[in-house]
């Protein structure tokens, strides 16, 4: 029983581990962007309006001056960030419909949504 | 300060549970003190290794390094839950009859196995959420606000150490059997809520399939964007719109554990 577990173990980190090289988000440009700024535990706009049904990227800065984590177990992102730091998130499409999003060190001040339409 | 003290405290609260829960166990099962011993080194190696894998989270900026580093991340959270896994039913397997084979000083490879288990486990643990608040607290020496950095910071650690004593203290106050029942319990419960945060991130990095998205709402029974949503969510597995695909590795998880708890029971 050890060995089967040690063995499933193994296989998903492989599994988790090989996807690396090959199926990383494309940087295709053809790819709409939008930007969200994370600023003192506020998130700048707090509503985001994106394209519905397609992929899409969004430039996640934070201004800082503390750490921000951009959050949202409904898309199942999860990015920490350094002030002063810049980050791309790719996001697979979705449906219309209103997902919440949040940070995850300012969870007092910084719930926002996306509104895809 | 408040919002300090709730970020560490949430961050932190997972690692302090997993050694509270372990020295509980060790505690009732080993005479000597080499299991104990096995869990501080964990955790001491944990606090090191949360500090490399801080750093390398605040400088790591551009894409296909995120990546890497995302891969990484899912990578630790699997292994973990495979080694808590792992670890509970060496525990099953090892609790009633240690202390025997302990005096009879019969299969001591077993036992050094078993104890580099509880190392490993303690240091991942603290690793993967001391990462995160390592981050956190640079964030607040960058704002300049020291005084309210270490205050938080402080009580936060204090706040989750002492829910974690509470814990261990209540879990060793039971008779054995119980003890040893319960805290394995404890451990799947968090081991899954891993697996489930680790098929998540996988979703949601484009890496596996959600296959049916969500298959139930049930964000009005339990919302788990709310604070107390989100701490069920970090240490029970919880969503209130899991994806098919999240549903099944949970599923296939516990009949995999229950059927190998069984068989260790019957064996």
């Amino acid at each position: 029983m050890k060995h089967a577990l040690h063995s499933v173990v193994f296989g998903l980190f492989l599994a988790s581990t090989a996807t690396v090289g090959s199926a990383g988000p494309a940087f295709a440009d053809d790819m709409p962007t939008i930007k969200l700024l994370m600023k003192d535990g506020r998130l700048i706009p707090e509503t985001l309006e994106v394209p519905a049904n397609i992929r899409f990227r969004l430039e996640v800065t934070n201004e800082g001056p503390g750490a921000a984590e951009f959050e949202s177990l409904e898309l199942r992102k999860e990015l920490v960030m350094a002030p002063g730091v810049t980050r791309n998130l790719v996001f697979h499409p979705m449906k219309p419909g209103t997902y919440k999003f949040f940070d995850d060190f300012h969870p007092a001040t910084g719930q926002g949504r996306i509104v895809a339409k | 300060m408040g919002n300090a003290l709730f970020v560490v405290w949430r961050e932190s609260l997972e690692a302090f549970l997993i050694a509270g829960i372990l020295y509980a166990w060790l505690k009732g099962n080993d005479d000597t003190c080499k299991g104990r011993r096995a869990l501080f080194i964990g955790l001491a190696a944990g606090v090191g290794l949360a500090l490399l894998l801080g750093w390398a989270l605040l400088t790591v900026q551009d894409e296909l390094s995120g990546n890497a580093l995302e891969a990484f991340q899912i990578g630790t959270l699997l292994v973990a839950a495979g080694l808590i896994t792992q670890m509970v039913l060496w525990m099953r397997k090892n609790g009633r009859h240690m202390k025997a084979r302990l005096h009879a000083d019969l299969s001591a490879a077993a036992e050094k196995s078993g104890f580099v288990g509880v190392a490993v486990v303690a240091a991942l643990a603290v690793a993967r959420e001391g990462a995160e608040t390592v981050i956190f607290l640079y964030g607040m020496s960058q704002e300049g606000d020291y005084g309210a950095l270490i205050g938080g910071a402080l009580a936060g650690f204090a706040g989750a150490a002492a829910t974690a004593w509470l814990a261990a203290k209540s879990l060793a106050r039971l008779n054995i059997g119980l003890l040893l029942r319960l805290s394995s319990i404890l451990l799947l419960v968090l081991a899954s809520a891993l697996l489930v945060m680790a098929v998540d991130r996988l979703i949601g990095s484009g890496w596996l399939p959600a296959l049916v998205d969500p298959v139930w709402d049930s964000s009005r029974l339990i919302d788990d964007t709310t604070k107390g949503g989100k701490l069920l969510a970090d240490f029970s597995g919880y969503r209130a719109r899991p994806a098919l695909s999240v549903l099944l590795a949970y599923l296939a998880y516990w009949s995999l554990v229950t059927l190998a708890y069984r068989r260790i029971a019957r064996g």
